[in-house]
């Protein structure tokens, strides 16, 4: 008996969180109210009578008052109302675009290309690097991203690095880093540091000042369940990382975390207001909010403190709209409809322009207007917050 | 308890993956080699014993242990004049590649017991020792070469001794017979027992005591005028002691009733070793019997005055025991009629008397070559950037005197005012930087570092930012002048070359020299790019179809256009059209705002206009001028006589007819004006009356009446009177004349001694067959033969007669003429590896390329057959052992197989690759065209070896 008592209260210990890990800071649903878009405009193909080239988004990259779109058919962009598409018809070296980066110190936007490596865009121009005309690893690009001079590749057999200015290529792999798989599938630089998640292998950090790599796994080493909750990264299959604030968002297909440097916090559909543990990609306008990609909605965590969100997804198969449902951790606290009229809410890129922001599925893309916006929580009135009654993880389990 | 259980076997499986990844984490870094060269001193240990086993003497008497030495004396820089070297013999890898052992490898690679100074010793040819001195490895045979010892064959042996036509030139030496020399230099030993005394260091002695050359090298050395160092070592003093080693020797011996070994009798060695016989505890470690007289013989010990603050102080330094000898000390030794021979100490003093200062100023005749001109606001003052004397002429356009000359470094080739003309910045080509120079004290303020040889500068309008067009790098430094340094690198197209800002200053004109990267035999499509200045970034790439060699460029006046320099190579049809004008034309392109681009020649259907260079407009608008710089002349285009032409020209006249319309440049080139040699840059005065042109090969500026379109005036800029050979053949090569109509020059497809990046299709290897890419005449003298089939032997071949059958369609040069431009040719310098300075370390990625270079094994632990290794064709300096072979790259198109194999020598710079230009880039040679490991065994490589190899590559 006295055993079994002893593994019972050492799990709950186990299971309490980890020393250090910030609290709530206040009763989630009761500090205010998180900003909701309910006002949407939707771009298909069709609807864009092909200024969208394609529906099936990969990449959403926002620059400035131009909006560009990695699809599988193509490279289009939209400003002020217009879209404006490049295929292999106008020298795009190839039509599956993966990833799309910006350079702003050359204003050079680069292009990855699935299966064919990758483009320099500039002054209308597409310059063609692949794994057989340059020193890139591999022509299946998955993600690109600019860190001063450089130029960092995710390709499925590692991480290539190009420096514009000396024309050198870098390479990385299980060789010269601590890769325990290669196939990686995004990459992400700010603020002197070059994320990448790595299928498989978790988070590589490369600090430019120390020129070293760092990786980031799940302690638990458990690839079907999490067993210890924020003990580190929440799985190694993961598929994006963004890095703001001194904060680190990841998502994985079994949830999502974030790490201050210090504290790890890790999210699942069980305890949050992600619809569904299937992550693909994340973006974020600090260290306490984001908006995360699943394949059942996306999912904007609007307050980290009070651990409030408001996930849009379709209700139901036949749902004409999305709805946005406002939770407080996994419970929602209420639900208000939107316009958002994509048919499929598989949602695999998203971007922030300004208080805007864009969402890219595989039916489309759709822009959240954020009229009015305001980030965290702005003050109810007494009397007026809600409660919900059920969680929306719920809502998916029923449903499956 | 489960729990608990759990976490100890999870800990205990941790253990071996956390070992295994110490391990790998450790393997990060690590190098895979670490032999190192270890120096003849050490060889010596073994080798230099009685018996059979002495290797030392026979080397230190040949020329290989002179080989660091002979880099000093003024024959070498001549050498290196004619070789293309711009650098002194002694800093070139080119000559430190042959003339001493180990100098392209990193510092870790040497041992501290090695000397460079030791010229060409043991391990050049066999390979770094550290693995392999061990005496238990070398006794086994197999076990010394898996530790890294080689033994030379012939072909190692041709790499360096291989006729040069740089060495033939000025040595006159005869050819190298292998058989004999090996004679010469052979020391097979017989083995025998090895005696290894053990030396224990000796308590050292007061007073002055002796160090040793080496220890004097360390400041008397190549980097003093006088080379004291090399002038030692490479007379019969340095070799006192080994001579003893000599079967003469043992003769003079014998007649002196001297039984034992000469290197072991004090009577011999008294004379022939600094210092012998005087007490152990008189020597410090650095000393060195083995190096005969010695420094210390004529100066005294040198332990106490060697301190650099000792020896300046002529009172202090004689103190501390320097001795000043003169021709009686020699006596000491040099009794007359020892051995047999009388002594004349005064020109036995002459041979060996390092105290004087030597002229090394190889060329003694320095052209200024002016290239690119700028002129002040009130019409003052002229500047020229003069390439050739590396410096900045500043001219009194009116006068026509010469008010200063300011020296700049290197090949300085544009010049351009700040806006307020406070200052004035001059690109240096050669050494990648720009010069910032106050206008009016003329002293330099600072030296700006840009990307790879710049060419042209823009400033924006604020005079905030300098833009320097890089053909080396093939982009654009944006410089901020206040920061005083580059802030970003623009990417622009190949070879970038001329820029010019719009009037309204919110654009700049970038012209690109060489074309896009594209299909093999695609026509060539070239780019002006164009940079927004207010965001410093690229706003447009505008595509030139058929047209090369962009250079010129300038905006109109009016800013309604953009005309720029071109010429339109028809190198996809066999070389056989020339009468017809269907080798090369060369025009004018007109940008115009919408993008649209036409192309105008400027050539006459008998009288083409070679190599147009620049392109100014005058003041008005009214008319633009175009330098020719193949045929001496400017061009004067009537601006509406143009224009009007194109607006009645048809749609697809216009497109299709005008860019290659040979009857039509009389409608808008109203006159050809003469000026002198090869003009170059422009600029037009301020009041539009005058037109001043550099002349680049006359040192002189062309003064242009624009009234009258006609040369009024030369400023002669001082140049020598004197015509070098040299100099005559850059007249000959930069002339048009010697082409039929004037069509070409040498230059139109080697500008800059470099490539036009594309292929042509000759007519001696039939018509439609055998393309060959274009190939750089930089440093290539020593690298014969000639031709991609290597088969002309000689510059002079290649550049006789079947030129003039093939190429030029008219007579060809005469005797004199072909020395001449072989001789200029072969001065054209190979600049800087911008990837790796001389002795900088390699990057980790460039060492693991070394090593996928230089390796015997592949990555499955099989020998690589010798003639699969990327160094067995691609041998230092050079990297190419100038023999043809047969690496698999023919195609459908050759009629044979055999190449010559190209140098490396900065090869990054010449793009596209393989004989045929087939390959767009070096990781095409191998991801492309190597499929069956002909040319080099690569396809066992990983992507990622294959990077590090090519990033390796880029250093060479």
């Amino acid at each position: 008996m006295i055993r079994w008592m002893t593994v019972i209260i050492a799990l709950l210990l186990l299971s309490y969180p980890a020393a250090g890990q910030e609290p709530a800071a206040g009763k989630a649903g009761q500090d205010g109210e998180p900003y909701i878009y309910t006002d949407w405009e939707c771009f298909t193909t069709e609807s864009t009578h092909g200024g969208l080239i394609n529906d099936h988004i990969f990449y959403i990259k926002v620059d400035g008052e131009k909006v560009w779109f990695a699809t599988e058919g193509g490279l289009s962009m939209y400003q002020n109302g217009q879209w404006t598409s490049w295929t292999e018809d106008d020298g795009l070296p190839w039509h599956v675009v993966s990833s799309i980066a910006k350079d702003p110190t050359t204003g050079d936007l680069w292009i990855g290309l699935f299966g064919y490596g990758l483009a320099r865009f500039s002054g209308g121009y597409f310059e063609h690097f692949t794994q057989m005309n340059s020193g890139l690893l591999n022509d299946v690009v998955y993600g690109v991203t600019v860190e001063g001079d450089n130029v960092w590749v995710a390709t499925t057999a590692g991480i290539s690095a190009y420096n514009t200015v000396t024309g050198n290529w870098r390479v990385y792999n299980e060789r010269n880093a601590p890769m325990e798989e290669v196939w990686t599938y995004s990459a992400m630089a700010n603020d002197g540091k070059v994320y990448f998640a790595v299928w498989g292998g978790g988070i590589l950090e490369w600090d430019v000042a120390t020129q070293s790599w760092t990786d980031y796994l799940d302690p638990d080493g458990e690839m079907e369940i999490d067993l210890y909750r924020d003990d580190g990264l929440v799985h190694v299959i993961t598929t994006s990382a963004y890095y703001i604030d001194h904060t680190l968002w990841a998502t994985t297909y079994f949830g999502l975390s974030r790490y201050d440097g210090r504290n790890w916090r890790g999210y699942m559909d069980i305890d949050s207001g992600l619809p569904s543990n299937f992550l693909n990609f994340v973006v974020a306008r600090d260290g306490n909010s984001n908006v995360t990609c699943t394949d059942k909605g996306v999912a904007m965590l609007m307050d980290y403190a009070s651990d409030t969100w408001v996930t849009y997804a379709r209700p139901s198969g036949d749902a004409k709209t999305w709805t946005a449902y406002v939770m407080a951790g996994n419970d929602t606290l209420r639900t208000v409809p939107t316009n958002l009229s994509l048919p499929n809410h598989f949602t695999i890129a998203t971007d922030i322009q300004g208080d805007d922001v864009w969402i890219g599925t595989g039916h489309g893309v759709a822009r959240g207007i954020g009229k009015e916006f305001w980030s965290g929580l702005k003050p109810v009135e007494s009397g007026k917050e809600q409660r919900g009654g059920f969680s929306l993880f719920n809502i998916f389990k029923k449903k499956e | 308890m489960r729990v608990f259980a759990m976490k100890r076997s999870a800990v205990l499986l941790l253990i071996p993956g956390i070992v295994v990844l110490i391990l790998s984490i450790r393997s990060f870094g690590a190098k895979n080699t670490e032999r190192v060269y270890v120096g003849e001193k050490v060889c010596r240990q073994c080798h230099h014993q009685s018996g059979g086993r002495n290797q030392f003497n026979p080397w230190r008497l040949s020329a290989h242990a002179k080989g660091w030495a002979a880099l000093a004396m003024p024959e070498a820089g001549k050498i290196a004049e004619l070789s293309g070297v711009a650098v002194e013999p002694f800093k070139s890898p080119i000559c430190l590649g042959c003339h001493t052992t180990a100098s392209d490898v990193e510092d870790w690679e040497r041992d501290e017991t090695f000397r460079l100074q030791d010229g060409v010793q043991c391990e050049l040819c066999h390979g770094p020792g550290s693995e392999y001195i061990d005496p238990a490895v070398m006794e086994d045979p197999d076990a010394a070469r898996a530790a890294g010892l080689r033994m030379p064959d012939e072909a190692d042996c041709m790499v360096c001794h291989r006729e040069k036509g740089s060495h033939v030139a000025v040595l006159n030496v005869k050819k190298f017979d292998y058989g004999e020399a090996l004679k010469e230099i052979g020391h097979a030993g017989t083995g025998g027992p090895l005696e290894i005394p053990e030396t224990k260091p000796a308590e050292p002695s007061e007073g002055p005591r002796y160090v040793g050359p080496v220890a004097c090298a360390a400041c008397h050395d190549q980097s003093t005028p006088r080379h004291e160092y090399s002038k030692w070592r490479y007379s019969k003093h340095a070799q006192a002691y080994a001579i003893l080693g000599t079967e003469q020797a043992r003769d003079i011996a014998r007649q002196e009733g001297l039984r034992s070994d000469p290197q072991q009798t004090k009577q011999c060695l008294s004379c022939h070793v600094t210092g012998y016989g005087e007490p152990a505890g008189r020597f410090t470690e650095t000393y060195d019997m083995a190096q005969g007289v010695q420094c210390e013989s004529c100066h005294g010990p040198g332990s106490e005055y060697m301190a650099e603050a000792v020896m300046r102080d002529p009172v202090a330094s004689h103190q501390a025991g320097l001795q000043k000898p003169d021709a009686a000390n020699c006596r000491g030794c040099h009794t007359d009629g020892i051995h047999g021979h009388s002594f004349d100490p005064d020109s036995m003093w002459a041979k060996i008397d390092h105290s004087r200062w030597e002229d090394r100023t190889y060329s003694s005749v320095e052209y200024k070559t002016p290239f690119n001109l700028a002129i002040t606001s009130d019409g003052s003052r002229l500047f020229a950037a003069c390439e050739a004397s590396n410096s900045l002429m500043v001219v009194n356009p009116k006068t026509r005197q010469i008010l200063k000359e300011i020296s700049i470094n290197d090949q300085p080739h544009f010049v351009a005012l700040s806006p307020d003309e406070s200052k004035v910045f001059v690109s240096n080509r050669g050494s990648d930087n720009i010069s910032v120079i106050d206008t009016r004290t003329y002293r330099i303020l600072s030296t700006i570092q840009v990307g790879d040889e710049p060419h042209e500068i823009a400033m924006n309008p604020e005079g905030t930012r300098l833009y320097v067009t890089n053909a080396g790098s093939y982009d654009v430094s944006v410089v901020d002048l206040q920061a005083g340094k580059e802030i970003k690198r623009l990417a622009a197209s190949r070879g970038t070359w001329g820029v010019d800002r719009s009037r309204d200053g919110t654009k700049l004109y970038v012209t690109n020299n060489l074309p896009r990267y594209g299909k093999f035999r695609e026509t060539s499509k070239s780019e002006v790019t164009v940079i927004d200045t207010r965001t410093s970034t690229v706003e447009k790439r505008y595509t030139v179809v058929g047209a090369n060699l962009l250079q010129g460029v300038a905006a109109s006046p009016s800013d309604d256009f953009t005309l720029f320099t071109l010429i339109r190579t028809k190198n996809l049809v066999p070389m056989t059209r020339t009468i017809q004008g269907w080798i090369m034309t060369n025009g004018i392109g007109i940008l115009w705002p919408d993008g649209r681009i036409d192309q105008l020649l400027l050539d006459r259907w008998d009288d083409y206009f070679a190599d147009p260079t620049d392109i100014v407009f005058s003041k008005d608008g009214k008319y633009a001028f175009v330098s020719g710089g193949g045929v001496q002349q400017i061009a004067v285009v009537d601006i509406e006589k143009m224009k009007a032409l194109l607006r009645n020209a048809p749609e697809k006249e216009r497109r299709e007819i005008l860019p290659n319309h040979l009857g039509v440049s009389n409608e808008y080139v109203v006159k050809r004006i003469d000026v002198g040699r090869s003009p170059r840059g422009m600029v037009v005065s301020p009041d539009n009356k005058y037109l001043y042109v550099a002349d680049g090969l006359d040192d002189a500026i062309s003064v242009v009446d624009l009234t009258q379109l006609a040369q009024v005036a030369i400023i002669d800029l001082g140049g020598p009177d004197t015509l070098t050979t040299a100099r005559y053949g850059e007249r000959i090569f930069h002339n048009a004349a010697a082409t039929f109509g004037r069509q070409f020059s040498c230059h139109s497809c080697h500008p800059d001694g470099g490539i036009d990046g594309i292929t042509y299709d000759i007519e001696p290897d039939g018509l439609g067959f055998n393309p060959v890419d274009n190939r750089s005449l930089r440093g290539i003298n020593d690298t014969a033969p000639f031709k991609w089939e290597g088969t002309n032997p000689t510059l002079k071949r290649q550049c006789g007669p079947r030129l003039a059958a093939f190429f030029t369609r008219i007579d060809p040069f005469n005797a004199d003429q072909a020395e001449a431009l072989d001789r200029y040719i072969v001065t054209i310098t190979m600049p800087p590896n911008r990837y790796r300075d001389i002795g900088e370390d390699l990057t980790p990625t460039q060492r693991r390329g070394k090593q996928i270079f230089e390796r015997m094994y592949d990555n499955s632990g099989n020998l690589i057959p010798k003639n699969k290794r990327c160094n067995y064709c691609h041998r230092p300096p050079y990297h190419t052992d100038r023999k043809t072979h047969n690496v698999g790259s023919a195609s459908w198109l050759d009629t044979h197989g055999t190449f010559d194999t190209p140098h490396l020598t900065n090869i990054y710079m010449s793009p596209p690759y393989l004989h045929d230009g087939r390959a767009s880039s070096l990781e095409e040679i191998w991801t492309l065209y190597n499929p069956n490991d002909t040319h080099g065994m690569t396809n066992d490589l990983t992507k990622a070896e294959l990077n590090d190899l090519i990033e390796y590559l880029k250093t060479l």
